[in-house]
This record gives C-alpha cells, sequence and structure tokens, in this order.
C-alpha cells in the first residue's frame, strides 16, 4: 500500500518535471527538421522530425510573429492550433526556408494578422462623443468609427499612429507626415 | 444583435433553388478576403442542413452540416476566421474583421449545434453597436436617439413631466410674463424720452412717477425670474429624484444575466449622470428657453408694429450672426479639446513617474525624465498661449460683428429720427429690441446640443425603465418550504449562448446531503451554484428542488431559503452588527451572538474597541479576508437556510482557523443540503460525495474513497496537493 503511494507520487513529480521542462526549451524549426505543406482546407500542415523524442506530425499548425510590428520574418512561433496552443517551435529566420514553404508560412500569417494601414483619409465627422471616418487603407477602402475622448488615437514610436475603433480594429498611420496637409488638419483633433 | 440579416436580392435568387424549402436560420456578411483585403459582398446563410458561402453574389462554398463535425469561429489578431472541422482536419470558410467577430461566435455556435443533430437555435442579447437605419453609434440603448423621432421623444418628456404639470404651466406662464415684462418696459423707457425728457415741459413729478413704475417693473421682473428660478430647481431635483428612484428600482428587478451584462459603471452612471443631466436641463434650460424664446418672439413683434423695413433689416442679418456664433463655438471647442487632450497627456505623464519613482531612481533616470517632462509641459505652454492669445484678440471682435447689426439701426433710424418718421424714445426702444434678439444667439447656438443631450440621457433611462425582467417567475409560481432534495436535469448554460459554461449537467442531490464541487477554475463549479440560486436561467433542462422546477418557486420564497457564504465577502457600509442580520433583520442581539460564536467571529469581534458597532465598508474599519469570510459565515448560519452554498466559503483563513470553521460549519451542514466549493480539497473531507467538474461536464461522482479508487482526475488533484504540501514543509 505505502510502496504503490510511494510510486504514485514519483510518478506524478516526474510527469511535472516533464512538463516544466516542455515549457521552458527553446526548440528550433529549421528547414532541416521540419517540412512544411498545404492543406486541402487552406492550413499548412507541419511533419516535424526534430530531436527524435518529438518526431511528430501536425494536421495543422498556427503561425505567430514574436515581434509582428518589429520584426515580422524573425522568430516565428509554430504552435498546435487547438487546446492550449502549446509551441512546437521557433523559426529564427523565415529567409531561411526554403521559398515555397516561406511563400505557405507568409500565407498563414496574412491570414492570422490584419492591421490594415491607412493612405488617405477622405473625411472625419465628429458628432456626439463618436467621430466617423471614412479613409482607404492598404487592403480597400473602409469606414469606421472611434469613440472620443483620449486613448483610442496613439503614437507608437516617431510619427507612427494606431488607431483603435469601436469593434476594436486597429488601423496603422505609417508616417504622419505623408498624408496631406488637409488630412493632417483632420486629424488634428486627435494627434 | 442581429445574427440573421436579410440577404441582398442577388444572393436570395442565387440561394432559393438550393434551400429546398428550407429556412436561412443565421445570416452574416463577412467583410475580408483570405489575404485581408476589404471585400465588397460576403454572405454566410445557415440553414438546418446547409452552410452557404457567398463572394461577390455568388455561392462559392456549400457545406453538409451532417457531414462535418463542427464550426467554429477562431479569433485571428484583430480579426476571426470560420473554420469547419471534419475528421480532424480544418477547413477554412471565410474571414472578417472584428466588427463581426460577436456575431460569428453565436453563428458558429448555432451552426456546430446543428452538426451535433441539436434543433436548437440561439440568440444573442448583445446590444447592437450602430443604429441599422443611420449608422451612427448607439450609446448603449436599443433605439437610436436620433432616428428615434421627436414623437418618441415628446412621448418619453411628456411622461417624465406629466405629473408635474402644474408646475410645469406654471413655470411657462411665468416666463411669458417675464417676457411680456422685458417688452413692455421699454415702451416706458420710450414715453420717458418723447413725453418727459424731449419736450421742455415735462415736471419733476412726472419724472418721479417714470422712477417708481421703472422700479416696479424692475422688481416685478426680479421677483418673476427669482420664483421662476427657484420652481426649476425644485421640479429639476424632483425628476430627477424620481428617475433615480425608477432606474434603481427597475435595476434590482433587473435579472443578473442584464446586469453583468453591462459593466457597473455604466449602471451608476445611468442612475447618477443621465438623470442629472436630465435636471441640468430643467433647470438652466428648460428655464431659459422659453423666456429667451418669447422675449426674442415679444421683441420682434413689437418691432415689426413699429417699424416693419427695419425690423426685416435687424432679422436679415440674424443668420449671419447665428453661422458666425455657431463655427466660433465649434472652433473654440476644438481648440480647448486640443488643450485638454494635452493637459490629460501631461497629467499621465506625471502620474507614470510618480508611481515609478522607485524604477525612475533605481535605474538613475531623474534627468532623462526631467527632460522629459519639461519638454512636455512646455508644449503645453506654448498651446495654452496660442488659445487665450487668440481668445483674447477673437472674441470682442466676434462680439463686434454679431452687435454691428444695431450700427444698421442706428443709421437707418437715426435717418428716419431726422427725417421725422421716428422720436428718438423710439429709436432707443428699437435698439434695445434688437439687442434682445441678438443676445440669446449663443444660447440657441448651443441649444440642439443641450437637446440631443437631453435625448440620449432620457433615451438611456428609458432603456433600463422600459426593459423587461428575463427571469421571472411563472404565473404559478408558489411558496413552499424546501426539504432539499436538488436534481439537475441535463442543465446547459452559457453566460453567452455561444460559449457554454455547463453541458449536459445531471446530478440527484438527496436531502441532506453534502455534495463537494471539484475542478479548475473556469469549469463552471460557480455557475452551477448561480443556477441554483436563481441568478440565471438554465439554457436548456431544468432544475428541480424537491420535484418542483425553479421557475415554480416564487423567487424570493427560494432566496429567503439559500444561505450562501462566497469567497469574496461583500461588507455593506454599517456595523458589524448589522451586517450579521442583513437576511434576518429582526435577529435578537443573543441570536446575533450566538451565530457569530459559531463562525467563530464572535472573540475578535469582542476585542474591537467599538465590539458589534464596529463600523465597516467604505472609509469603515478595514477588516482581513479571514475576517470578513467569518462575518460570511456568521450572516449565513443565522439565515438558518435549508441549503446552504459554501463558495471557497473558508479559503482565506489560516489552517486552524479553517479547521475550527469546518468543525463549527459541521454541525451547521447536519441535515442540510449542501454545496460546497473548494480547492483546498481537505475542506471536503466530510463531503458525502464529491463532484468533479471537467470541461464544462461532470467527470467524476463518487464518495472521496470511491475516487481514490478510480484513480481519475480527483486523484490527481489530491496527490498534487499532497505533493505541494510536502514541497512547503
Amino acid at each position: 500500500m505505502l510502496k504503490e503511494k510511494i510510486k504514485d507520487h514519483d510518478d506524478i513529480l516526474e510527469q511535472q518535471n516533464k512538463v516544466v521542462e516542455d515549457i521552458i526549451t527553446v526548440r528550433k524549426i529549421t528547414k532541416d527538421n521540419a517540412v512544411f505543406s498545404r492543406t486541402q482546407g487552406g492550413f499548412v500542415s507541419l511533419c516535424y522530425t526534430g530531436d527524435d523524442s518529438e518526431a511528430k506530425e501536425y494536421g495543422r499548425v498556427a503561425v505567430h510573429r514574436c515581434f509582428p510590428h518589429s520584426d515580422p520574418t524573425h522568430y516565428i512561433s509554430i504552435r498546435e492550433p487547438d487546446g492550449d496552443g502549446r509551441e512546437i517551435g521557433l523559426i529564427e529566420d523565415l529567409n531561411e526556408l526554403p521559398k515555397d514553404m516561406r511563400e505557405m508560412l507568409e500565407e498563414q500569417m496574412n491570414l492570422r494578422y490584419f492591421a490594415p494601414k491607412i493612405l488617405k483619409v477622405r473625411h472625419i465627422r465628429e458628432e456626439y462623443g463618436y467621430s466617423y471616418w471614412d479613409v482607404v487603407t492598404d487592403k480597400g477602402a473602409c469606414r469606421f468609427t472611434v469613440r472620443m475622448g483620449g486613448g483610442n488615437v496613439y503614437p507608437i514610436g516617431k510619427n507612427r499612429y494606431l488607431i483603435n475603433d469601436l469593434d476594436g480594429n486597429r488601423f496603422e498611420i505609417p508616417d504622419l507626415y505623408k498624408l496631406s496637409a488637409r488630412e493632417i488638419k483632420q486629424l488634428d483633433l486627435f494627434i | 444583435m442581429n445574427i440573421c440579416y436579410t440577404l441582398p436580392p442577388d444572393e436570395q435568387s442565387e440561394i432559393k433553388p438550393l434551400l429546398n424549402g428550407d429556412r436561412i436560420v443565421y445570416c452574416l456578411p463577412y467583410d475580408l478576403n483570405e489575404t485581408g483585403e476589404f471585400l465588397e459582398s460576403g454572405w454566410v446563410a445557415v440553414t438546418r442542413k446547409n452552410l452557404f458561402i457567398f463572394k461577390n453574389g455568388a455561392v462559392v462554398n456549400t457545406l453538409d452540416l451532417n457531414e462535418i463535425d463542427d464550426v467554429i469561429s477562431s479569433p485571428e489578431v484583430d480579426c476571426g476566421i470560420l473554420i469547419a472541422k471534419k475528421d480532424g482536419q480544418d477547413r477554412f470558410l471565410c474571414r472578417f474583421s472584428m466588427r463581426y467577430v460577436v456575431q460569428f461566435s453565436y453563428v458558429a455556435r448555432g451552426a456546430s449545434l446543428f452538426c451535433g443533430g441539436t434543433e436548437r437555435e440561439i440568440v444573442s442579447p448583445e446590444r447592437e453597436r450602430y443604429c441599422p437605419q443611420c449608422g451612427r453609434v448607439l450609446p448603449g440603448t436599443n433605439q437610436c436617439p436620433r432616428c428615434a423621432g421627436a414623437g418618441r421623444m415628446f412621448r418619453r418628456f411628456w411622461d417624465l413631466c406629466g405629473a408635474y404639470a402644474v408646475p410645469l404651466l406654471l413655470i411657462t406662464l411665468f416666463m411669458a410674463l417675464n417676457s411680456v415684462r422685458t417688452v413692455a418696459q421699454q415702451y416706458v423707457t420710450r414715453y420717458f424720452i418723447d413725453d418727459v425728457l424731449i419736450p421742455a415741459s415735462g415736471t419733476v413729478g412726472q419724472i418721479a412717477f417714470f422712477f417708481i413704475v421703472m422700479m416696479a417693473l424692475v422688481l416685478a421682473g426680479l421677483t418673476l425670474s427669482t420664483i421662476n428660478t427657484i420652481w426649476s430647481n425644485k421640479l429639476g431635483t424632483r425628476i430627477s429624484r424620481d428617475l433615480r428612484g425608477r432606474v434603481y428600482r427597475k435595476i434590482n428587478s433587473l435579472s443578473m444575466e442584464f446586469i453583468s451584462s453591462r459593466q457597473p459603471g455604466e449602471l451608476m452612471n445611468r442612475v447618477v449622470n443621465d438623470s442629472a443631466h436630465v435636471r441640468e436641463f430643467m433647470e438652466t434650460a428648460f428655464a431659459q428657453m422659453f423666456t429667451r424664446i418669447f422675449t426674442m418672439l415679444g421683441a420682434f413683434i413689437a418691432m415689426l408694429f413699429m417699424n416693419w423695413k427695419l425690423a426685416l433689416m435687424t432679422l436679415a442679418f440674424v443668420p449671419f450672426a447665428f453661422v458666425l456664433v455657431r463655427s466660433f463655438r465649434k472652433l473654440e471647442r476644438r481648440l480647448w479639446r486640443q488643450q485638454w487632450r494635452f493637459d490629460d497627456k501631461v497629467n499621465n505623464r506625471l502620474q507614470d513617474v510618480i508611481s515609478g519613482i522607485r524604477v525612475v531612481k533605481s535605474f538613475g533616470q531623474e534627468q532623462r525624465e526631467t527632460r522629459r517632462f519639461h519638454a512636455y509641459i512646455e508644449r503645453l505652454k506654448s498651446i495654452q498661449k496660442r488659445n487665450e492669445v487668440l481668445w483674447a484678440t477673437l472674441y470682442p471682435f466676434v462680439t463686434l460683428i454679431i452687435t454691428s447689426g444695431t450700427f444698421l439701426i442706428y443709421y437707418f433710424g437715426g435717418r428716419n429720427v431726422l427725417g421725422g418718421t421716428m422720436t428718438p424714445g423710439q429709436l432707443v426702444q428699437f435698439i434695445a429690441y434688437a439687442n434682445m434678439l441678438y443676445m440669446p444667439l449663443q444660447f440657441v447656438s448651443r441649444l440642439p446640443r443641450m437637446i440631443m443631450r437631453l435625448k440620449t440621457s432620457l433615451e438611456r433611462i428609458y432603456d433600463i425603465i422600459d426593459e423587461e425582467p428575463k427571469v421571472d417567475d411563472s404565473p404559478d409560481a408558489i411558496y413552499k418550504e424546501i426539504q432539499g432534495e436538488v436534481v439537475f436535469e441535463d442543465v446547459t448554460f452559457g453566460y453567452r449562448s455561444y460559449e457554454p459554461v455547463l453541458e449536459h449537467i445531471s446530478l440527484h442531490v438527496k436531502k441532506g446531503e453534502m455534495i463537494g464541487l471539484v475542478g479548475s477554475s473556469g469549469t463552471g463549479k460557480s455557475t452551477m451554484i448561480n443556477l441554483l440560486m436563481r441568478l440565471y436561467d438554465a439554457d436548456d433542462g431544468r432544475i428541480l428542488i424537491d420535484g418542483v422546477p425553479l421557475s415554480g418557486i416564487k423567487r424570493d420564497c427560494l432566496h429567503g431559503q439559500i444561505g450562501v457564504v462566497l469567497q469574496e465577502t461583500f461588507l455593506f457600509s454599517g456595523t458589524l452588527y448589522d451586517n450579521i442580520r442583513y437576511a434576518k433583520p429582526d435577529a435578537t442581539r443573543l441570536e446575533v451572538i450566538k451565530a457569530a460564536k459559531i463562525a467563530n467571529a464572535h472573540d475578535f469581534i469582542t476585542k474591537f474597541p467599538d465590539g458589534y458597532d464596529t463600523y465597516v465598508g467604505e472609509r469603515g474599519y478595514n477588516l482581513s479576508g479571514g475576517e470578513r469570510q467569518r462575518i460570511a459565515i456568521a450572516r449565513a448560519i443565522l439565515h438558518n437556510p435549508r441549503l446552504l452554498i459554501l463558495d471557497e466559503a473558508t479559503s482565506s483563513l489560516d489552517t486552524e482557523t479553517e479547521y475550527q470553521i469546518q468543525e463549527a460549519l459541521n454541525r451547521l451542514t447536519e441535515g442540510r443540503t449542501t454545496f460546497a466549493i473548494a480547492h483546498r480539497l481537505s475542506t471536503l473531507r466530510k463531503a458525502d460525495r464529491i463532484v468533479v467538474l471537467d470541461k464544462h461536464r461532470i467527470a467524476e461522482v463518487g464518495t472521496h474513497n470511491e475516487l481514490m479508487r478510480q484513480k481519475g482526475i480527483y486523484y490527481g488533484l489530491v496527490m498534487a496537493q499532497l505533493e505541494m504540501h510536502k514541497v512547503r514543509s
């Protein structure tokens, strides 16, 4: 009875240690230990050979950027798409992968990240605590609404601005001074 | 929110032959293509059998819901995608921006129910964010204050003022009287000039007479406006008090669902701020509105009678002045807001640095922070300076232009006086009237905004007043004495119907049984208890107490017999004595002491200088978490409930105290049906049965020993806790 209990304890301890080990290890994914391929459903699967014990096939993987703004082509985290989203491994440099795989992963990242850049401000109308924007972005023309009263239009870096709309979309102005004087005047209220 | 839009005509004719008589249950637009570009027209339509994807008017994908396992809406970064799962394979369906994220969560859940063969349809209780008619943002209401129309607004206002018809009429009458007085006063001035001053025949007696008449008129005006102000204020405060009362009563009667779907601050706002807006309007705008409008009208009519040409000339100038005032106000607001925003920035910066002063100092960054702050206040200074200078120069100029209409009258009127068609008194009178036309322009230009604000506030207040309570007793609900048998019958529930927290929960609890609820956080333990307390109604299935469905028992009767001790103990502002007898206000002092003794609270209470009279709550004596919990336990003990719920009731106590209270509680739970939630499993030693929740379902049920033998989840939890204690000791 007592022996069995001790054995159980050891089992649990071992399991816990494995989890911890898994969390703190940095696994690198390179062209030598992984093969990505497109799935029929429009996603990407992974055949990972890793270090022997981790070899596994994944029907679909999620592709996350570690630095989506400051370094979009380095440190790409490949994760399981469901459950806790465990990290399978990190790609240090996207450019070191074969071209077709790189394209595949870029497609997936394009599917994940949505950050339209505002190229042109057509019109901003302010009315009772909200402003209604009519803009052209690199993803096409669009209208959105921003709550007035601070915090929703804010600078990140020099002359670069982010705009949060009422729905939670984020729009970016890459360089304020690339806009025309008339457009900047419209933005005056926010900046 | 609407999750069944109407398809545009093109898509409609496209889908008609595919429907086979089926009905579209869910229908949503999507706005992005695969690569994240905005799409002209994309639609998703779901029937009980199929899911259709439209792109630019044509069906591009048709899914047979019977053949796929699941439909999920997967949140991505600032967008979302809809995915179908089949045999472990994911298939991309469509992509949408954050605008439709919430709606797609519902539709995915709805479609996934159809995949599983369930016929249930879901609805979304979330509010629309935009007015479907005009696209403007809704201020948290059902109806757009803009599109609701003047009629609706007037009805609301009438509903509000109906009870105060007499004071309202009196106020209006007084305002009219005062306007008449203002206009009449100018006639007196005119006679004084024309009949007394100009002809040399005027006597000192006449002057005295005019002096008395003017004095009387001024005094009358003063009295009238004072009475008016007092009455308006009285009315305003009365209306706002009544509104607050109505909203507060309503909030209390509304379901938790309604209340938790809003932020607490929002409801506070409606009780406090929105009713204050109504009051402000009644006191300032309403009182002044009529006086000014009557005065303007009166003045204009008088002018028409005196000299219609000159009157029209004055009037022609009014629109010009009005536009000027308006654009000036716009500029003013714009500049002020800019200054205010920057002011805000400086304050934020200051707060940041001061609260992080330890970090700043420990990294030796004082110099840099000082420089940065200096740059900020320098900018603020220049903005302030610019604004002040602008006002100082612009304001007199604008006033001049607005009143320049009077110069016209000086000129043309002066010519009339010289030509003998007008007396000097008449000219003075006329100029006074012209000023009466120009002066209220500032006020009138503010009026639309004030009315809009009133409209919005009224809309938000009535939004609550008109809300129907959702969880309600069925008409044949009864009062009954609870024995304590509880049955969960295939209960499914989610706070938002696309996110189930409990699925297919079935449990039979015998009278007097103690049930321990175990599971990691977020699995639905507290939700089970919320349902049992009927703070929410189950989406599917039902809960029975002694064979009677919960909705068949009067709510106050149910709550009167359930005692709850929660982890977060809320103490109301008041004495400890009041707090303990919160649920039983007629308890005697001895009963309170007995309850406190059982809860092991008596000792620490009597050690306080003020004993049971110690004042707690905001600005009151600060109790520790353990002390609070013991007060809550005493409260529950005094309540003497038939059903006892302990939600982490002893989690904030040290082990020794917990042991003592557990013993006391055991005496309390004896013979009463008890549900106890605990992370520290030792707390559940005495439980008759343990229910383990995992992934929103009941994973294991049984006694401690049975579950230990099963070596399942519970076993793992017990072992892990033993291990933790070993490491600590």
